[in-house]
This record gives structure tokens, sequence and C-alpha cells, in this order.
């Protein structure tokens, strides 16, 4: 019995005070709450396919249009079935003709940098346009950055 | 005065050498006068006087009326001549059709300011026209040409052009425009196709049937092939069209095609593929066949023209950073950079008779203009000057003129010019017109 007594004085009543303890605890944080943490994340967020945009007579990429073909990577990791029409696109400045073919670099140029990252090239077919299916039909630089694209299809 | 005139052939001749060689540039915006005179550097219109044809019956001066005017329209498109109108004491002791009795008052086309005169007498058996036609140099009263044309009434058009051909041909020594054709880009509705017309515009059709996305026409040097783009089923094609028999030849390359050029000489063309991952110049059959790789270079290679022996080539190349235009022997294989002024020279068009090469130029405020030079990259000559966007050049058969694209009405439209610049105007065709393509030879002999 006594130590059964010793016991329930060393082990139960510091763990009974312990629990009234943490409830008090408890309803204290009810009354202030701190910020919750964000819930973790179920389902991946989906990614969506996204234009890349180019300079003037330039199909080169930065680290802008870059990060936006990450994203268009981790979407086709995450469509594995999809495949993608990329079109590339200039703006109504320079001739027809040769933007015809700055079109195509532009859009050769996305699928390049997708395909060193892993997405299988077949999965992705290039098509320029040139000057002639500009995304803004205005006629300053706000329209033409718009129109200077490699533009995302999918299939 | 008179007799210290030299020959008016060769002084025709002489100015029109003159004209096309060493005319300084020009302001594009100069007014167009009627009458242009003399000018400081030597360089005129050939002031004509073209008389109203004659008819001995009533009935058929509408025939006259409709008739003179379409040489009159035939020979302002020229850009050749300064029309002036005839004097009333033109003709003397009888009417234009007393060819017995009448004579033509000389002094009184001199006091006119007129160098040559052209008139003649129509007349019609059945649905024939005849046109009995003269043409005689006016300071000294030297007849220059006397012809008769015959043709049915249901083709006026083509009986006034052949006059008309015969007069340029007279002056210039070449064979004129009148039976060459054009084709160019009709946007129409959003859509592309491609059209086939005359010279200047006249009875044009439309050849494809791309869907609404028809580029680049180039006509073979006998027109009777077109070449061009097209974007059917959403991939770019290039298609080879017998125009007499409609059968279409597809190149169905991976990756683009752009720019087809027909080479002079030969049944081939030159056009962009990119199917080896680059954007190259190539040599194929009209069968659609490719017989030689012309460029190999990591950069763009596009918009080939070939010179009128066919040897060589100016193509545009991003090789050196911007787009300039190089010139490729086709037999050595050695490439010669053309353009150094500006940043940014595309399109250039090989003129069919000379070693000028015309071609545009992206100006830093925006502008589009048209510029010449010769094919060792002297002789820089601007032609266009503050008129928004002037592209696409293209010779005339005789290279007296240049077809063109300019947006400066606010509308995408075709205009000529004379070769020096002067003298723009509109074909005034329906709609948008671009990329206009003007065959470099006429067919061998007329189907009239």
């Amino acid at each position: 019995m006594k130590s059964l007594k010793f016991l329930f004085r060393t082990l139960i009543i510091p763990s009974l005070l312990f629990v009234v303890g943490c409830s008090t605890c408890c309803r204290e944080a009810v009354v202030a709450p701190p910020p919750p943490p964000p819930p973790a994340p179920v389902v991946p967020v989906s990614t969506e396919l996204g234009d890349v945009f180019f300079a003037f007579d330039s199909a080169l990429l930065n680290t802008v249009s870059e990060s936006q073909l990450n994203e268009n990577v981790q979407w086709m990791n995450d469509n594995p079935e999809a495949s993608v029409v990329i079109e590339g696109h200039c703006d109504e400045r320079g001739t027809d003709e040769y933007n015809i073919a700055l079109g195509e670099r532009r859009a050769e140029t996305a699928k390049n940098y997708m395909t060193n990252a892993g997405v299988d090239p077949s999965r992705m077919q290039t098509v320029s346009y040139g000057e002639e299916r500009p995304f803004d039909p205005g006629h300053d630089e706000d329209a033409w950055a718009k129109n200077r694209r490699a533009h995302f299809v999918a299939k | 005065m008179v007799m210290n005139k030299p020959n008016l052939f060769f002084r025709a001749l002489l100015v029109f050498a003159l004209y096309i060689a060493v005319f300084p540039a020009l302001l594009s915006a100069e007014p167009v006068k009627e009458y242009i005179k003399i000018s400081k550097e030597g360089v005129k219109r050939i002031p004509l006087v073209l008389k109203h044809l004659d008819t001995e019956k009533n009935k058929n001066k509408q025939y006259a009326s409709e008739i003179d005017a379409i040489v009159k329209r035939g020979l302002d498109f020229t850009g050749l001549f300064a029309i002036i109108r005839a004097p009333l004491n033109i003709i003397s002791g009888g009417e234009l059709y007393q060819a017995g009795k009448r004579s033509i008052n000389f002094a009184a086309l001199s006091s006119v300011g007129a160098e040559v005169y052209a008139g003649g007498v129509l007349e019609k058996k059945g649905s024939t026209l005849s046109l009995d036609m003269e043409v005689y140099d006016a300071l000294t009263g030297k007849l220059l040409m006397r012809k008769l044309y015959q043709g049915d009434k249901g083709n006026m058009r083509k009986l006034a052009h052949r006059f008309c051909g015969d007069l340029v041909k007279m002056f210039t020594g070449k064979p004129s425009i009148f039976e060459s054709k054009i084709a160019f880009v009709q946007l129409s509705g959003g859509k592309k196709e491609i059209c086939l017309a005359e010279f200047d515009g006249y009875g044009a059709v439309v050849v494809t049937r791309s869907g609404g996305l028809a580029l680049t026409p180039a006509l073979s040097p006998d027109s009777r092939k077109l070449a061009y783009l097209t974007y059917t089923g959403g991939k770019p094609d290039l298609q080879i069209k017998d125009l007499a028999t409609d059968a279409i030849v597809s190149v169905k390359k991976k990756g683009v095609k752009i720019d087809p050029a027909w080479r002079n000489g030969t049944v081939e063309l030159a056009t962009t593929f990119s199917f080896d991952g680059n954007q190259e110049l190539y040599l194929l059959r009209d069968n659609g066949t490719i017989t030689r790789r012309l460029t190999r270079h990591g950069m763009i290679d596009v918009s080939p023209a070939f010179s009128p022996d066919g040897r060589k080539m100016a193509f545009v190349s991003s090789r050196h950073g911007s787009p300039q235009i190089f010139i490729l022997d086709l037999f050595s294989g050695s490439v010669k950079r053309l353009t150094y002024e500006g940043k940014y020279n595309t399109q250039p068009a090989w003129s069919p008779v000379g070693d000028k090469i015309a071609f545009t130029t992206m100006q830093k405020n925006g502008e589009i203009n048209i510029f010449t030079v010769n094919a060792d990259g002297r002789g820089l000559r601007q032609l266009t000057y503050r008129a928004r966007h002037n592209e696409a050049p293209s010779w005339s058969p005789d290279g007296t003129m240049i077809m063109f694209s300019s947006d400066r009405s606010g509308r995408k439209k075709l205009y000529v010019m004379n070769a020096d610049g002067r003298n723009q105007r509109s074909l005034r065709l329906g709609g948008q017109q671009m990329q206009p393509s003007w065959s470099t030879f006429q067919l061998k002999s007329s189907s009239y």
C-alpha cells in the first residue's frame, strides 16, 4: 500500500497537476490565438502553362522566361499524357520573312530548354507564325512586348 | 533651234540612262506636276502629246474613247511620260482619218512643249478593231513608228497595251511591263490569300485556298509558276503551283519554309528550310527536290534574291548580330557583306536589268524605308521618306520601276515608283495588299 501511495504521490498527482495546468494554458491560448500555420498542401498546386517573352530581335532567355519555362516543365511532368504546340511569335516591327525565322528560333529555344529539363521532345511541337498572329493588336511597346513570345498550347 | 537638237531617240535614251543611273536621291513627297520641265539634273519625263483616236464612223467613238483612256492610264503608269493635252490646231487639211489630205502641225506641237506626238485612227469590222498608230518626233517631224494593231473588241485592254508596249520599248530599248504579271498577298476579313493580276493590279484573282494564311508569293520568270508559303492545317508548307494546270507541288519538310525566290535562267528556286535545326538557304527544283545547300551558319539566313544571270544571290543573315544583306557567289562560294548602314536591313530585290539591289531598312524612328545600292555596295540611295512602313520592293521586268507595299495611308496598299523613287502612287486596289512579286520576264509571244 505504501508503495501505491508513493506511486500516487510521485506520478499520478504531478501528472494530474500537469494536465490541469496544461488545460489552463490551452484556454489562455484560445483567448489570444497565434496565427495558425498554413495548412500543408494535400494536393500539389497545379501549375499553368505560360507564355515566354523575348526582347526585340532576340530569341534569348532571361531569368523571368526561364522561371516560366520551369513552371511549364512542371506542368508537363504533372500532365504526362499531354503534349504541347509551342508557337513562336514576333511583334509587328521588322519584316515579315525575317520574323518567321525569328519566331521559329523563339519556339525552338523554349523547346530546347524544356528538353534539357527532362521533357520528352516528342511531346513538344514548334511552329512559327512570325508577326502574323499578334496577341495584342496595338502599335506600341506594351503591345509589342506581349507579342514577342513563345506561346504554349496544350493538345 | 530645231536643227541643233540631236536626234530625239538618242536624247530620250540618254535621258533615260541618266534617269536610272545617276540621278541623286529625291524627295518622294515632291508635288506631282503633270508637266515636268527639264530639271537642273537634266532629268525629265518625255513630253508627249497623245491625240485622241479618230474614227470615221461616229458609232465607233465609244471604242475610241475607251482605248484612249486605257492608253493614257498605261503610259501614265510607266512614269516615263508627261502627257500634254493636244493643241486644237494639231491637224490641218482634213480629219485625222483622211490620211491623204491632212497633215500634222508640228509647230503647234512644239509650242506646247511636246517632243513626241502619238495618235491614230480606229476602225471596226465585225468584232475586230484596228488601230492605225503613228508616232512622230514633234521637234523634227520625223516618223518614229507606224503600226497597225488588230484585236477583238472584247479585249481592248490588250490591244491598247500592245501599242503602249511598243512605244515604251522604243524609248527604253527594253521589253515593257505591259505583258507582265504580279502576285501579291491580299488581306480580306483577317485572312491572307495570294492573288495574281496584271502588272497594274487589273483582273486580280485569288489563286490560293490556304484557309487564311498564305504568304511570300514568288512568280517564276516566265509567270507560269507561283511559289509561296501556306499554313494549311496549321503547319507551314512551301507550295509550287503550275498556274496553267493548277497542279501543286507541296514541299513538306520539317520546320519553316520562308520566302522562296526563283533563280534566273534556271527552273530552280531558293528558299529557307530549318529541317536541319537552323534556318538555312537551299536550292531546289520546281518539282520540290533539293539540289544544293547554300548556307551553313548558326544564325538566320533568309530572303534570297538572284542576280539577272543567276550566278549570285543576295540574302539576309543575322550572322553578325542584327539582320544585314550579304551576297553569295554560287560558283566560288564566297560571301560578301553588302549593307553596313543601319541595324536592320532586309528584303533584298535584285534589279532584273542592272546591278542594283533594292532593300528595306528599319530606322530608329520606327519607319521602314526602301533603298537601292549597287551590287558592289556603293551608290546607296534612299527612295522613300517619312511615309511609315514601306516594304517588300519588287522590280518591274524592265528595271524602270519598283513595286512595294506601304501603310502610309493607314492601310497596307501596293504602290509603284520609278527606280529613282520619283512618282510614287498607289495601285488603288480594294482591301489591303502586301508582298508584291513582279514577274521578271514576260511570256514569250502574246496570245492576242
